[in-house]
């Protein structure tokens, strides 16, 4: 990243090789739109591209990334919905495991229709933290930069973000 | 059931492999004596399993076209507008290029001040010269001019000569000798006197002071010895004296001069 801000513009397409399928899966758990979540990353390697100079090579360009990608979707404005709503995937080669939907018993893909209900129905501020935290395997430090909270606070709304989540869950399930 | 007093938030650390291996093995050794808190991180396992678990769409393939078509786009952008500090620079180029106009003004005003420049200097020098060359030739002609009219057999041609004179600021030698020669010579007083008149604005030409203080002895008319006087007393010539004391030995010598050449000898000396 340090030579993409020294005008090695080139050196971009190596981080967005690296980061972008990461990156995508970060945009869709949190909007849940296929499209607008390529077009949430586009607008991310854009800002990269035009902010470079804002990069002052302290911590990973991971943390700053995820940083600028909360500010795109925060821009975005509507996908910071209290609650959002999966397109359905109907296409199974969509799907990364995608022999999985295949194959799974049917009692295990109810289960995961009712997760992925609990975790529309969830605070948009806790799925962020739980997607970050398991998905985007960021470490609590990490996170704590990216939300620019303490590590701390991260530790708390990740606990509470996964209760609420099983609660909501059990809910369903019963 | 025991109410364990245990940080909740430990279970989700300890999923989350977020824990120091010292904080593992306390939490650890208290979960296996806390069935309360083994029990929660069970049901928290699960769903985190679960999650793991969750399918998420690949991104698709033209994701990375699009990529490049915008670094491609920015980059041109980019060499368009310039960075932060060096937009001045490509704003001047970007006008500079844009308008073929402002270069070609640009180097006919050039082309135009450089002539100009030139010709100022050039014709500075040319006019000089050509003014010197063209003076020192007048005087030359006037010079000639005067020499041959001094010849001239008519008296007033020959006046018409000496008062060429007045003319020419600094006479060489060859002038100052022809005038000279015509004070001493000429049959006509007139002329004489003229070029007495003539010969006084070289005045300060030693020649021209030695010249006049033999001609006295050489005059004959009055008027000319008289104008004589008045000359060596206006120039206050002192080496006068001898010739003026000889002239006065002559005999025929008009009185009224033989008065006035005493007079200049005595105001002289």
């Amino acid at each position: 990243m340090l030579k993409v801000k020294n005008g090695d513009l080139d050196k971009l397409g190596l981080l967005f090789e690296r980061h972008h399928r990461p990156l995508f899966g970060f945009m869709y758990r949190m909007t849940g739109q296929r499209e607008l979540s390529e077009d949430l990353v586009q607008n991310v390697f854009y800002r990269i591209l035009k902010y470079r100079h804002t990069y002052r090579g302290e911590g990973e360009f991971r943390t700053w990334m995820y940083h600028l990608a909360r500010n795109v979707i925060h821009d975005n404005g509507r996908t910071l919905k209290r609650t959002i709503r999966h397109e359905e995937i109907t296409e199974q080669t969509e799907w990364v495991s995608g022999e999985m939907a295949t194959d799974a018993p049917m009692q295990k893909k109810q289960e995961m229709a009712l997760l992925k209900r609990a975790m529309e129905n969830l605070h948009p501020e806790s799925r962020e933290v739980l997607i970050l935290s398991k998905y985007q395997e960021l470490k609590y430090h990490e996170i704590a930069q990216i939300l620019d909270i303490t590590e701390g606070a991260v530790k708390v709304r990740v606990h509470r973000a996964v209760n609420q989540l099983k609660n909501a869950y059990l809910e369903l399930a019963n | 059931m025991m109410k364990c007093g245990n940080d909740k938030a430990m279970i989700t650390s300890w999923l989350n492999n977020e824990m120091t291996a010292a904080e593992r093995a306390l939490f650890e050794q208290h979960l296996a004596g806390c069935p309360e808190c083994s029990a929660e991180l069970e049901a928290t396992q699960r769903v985190w399993m679960m999650l793991e678990e969750m399918p998420s769409p690949a991104a698709s393939d033209n994701m990375p076209v699009r990529f490049q078509a915008m670094l491609e786009s920015y980059k041109e952008s980019q060499q368009k507008s310039g960075s932060a500090w060096g937009s001045l620079v490509e704003k001047i180029k970007t006008i500079w290029t844009a308008q073929p106009g402002m270069q070609l003004a640009f180097s006919v005003t050039v082309l135009i001040v450089g002539v100009a420049f030139g010709w100022i200097i050039s014709n500075q020098g040319a006019s000089h010269k050509e003014i010197a060359s063209l003076s020192s030739q007048v005087k030359e002609m006037k010079e000639m001019m005067m020499l041959s009219l001094l010849e001239n057999p008519s008296a007033s041609e020959r006046i018409r000569g000496v008062s060429y004179t007045s003319e020419i600021k600094k006479a060489n030698s060859e002038v100052i000798e022809a005038l000279l020669a015509t004070l001493n010579n000429d049959p006509n007083v007139n002329v004489r006197l003229v070029t007495l008149e003539a010969l006084m604005q070289y005045a300060t030409e030693s020649a021209v002071r030695e010249g006049l203080v033999k001609s006295i002895s050489k005059q004959e008319s009055p008027l000319v010895q008289s104008a004589l006087a008045d000359a060596m007393l206006k120039l206050q010539e002192k080496k006068s004296v001898p010739s003026f004391r000889e002239l006065l030995q002559q005999k025929d010598l008009n009185d009224a001069v033989r008065n006035k050449i005493r007079q200049t000898i005595t105001e002289l000396i």
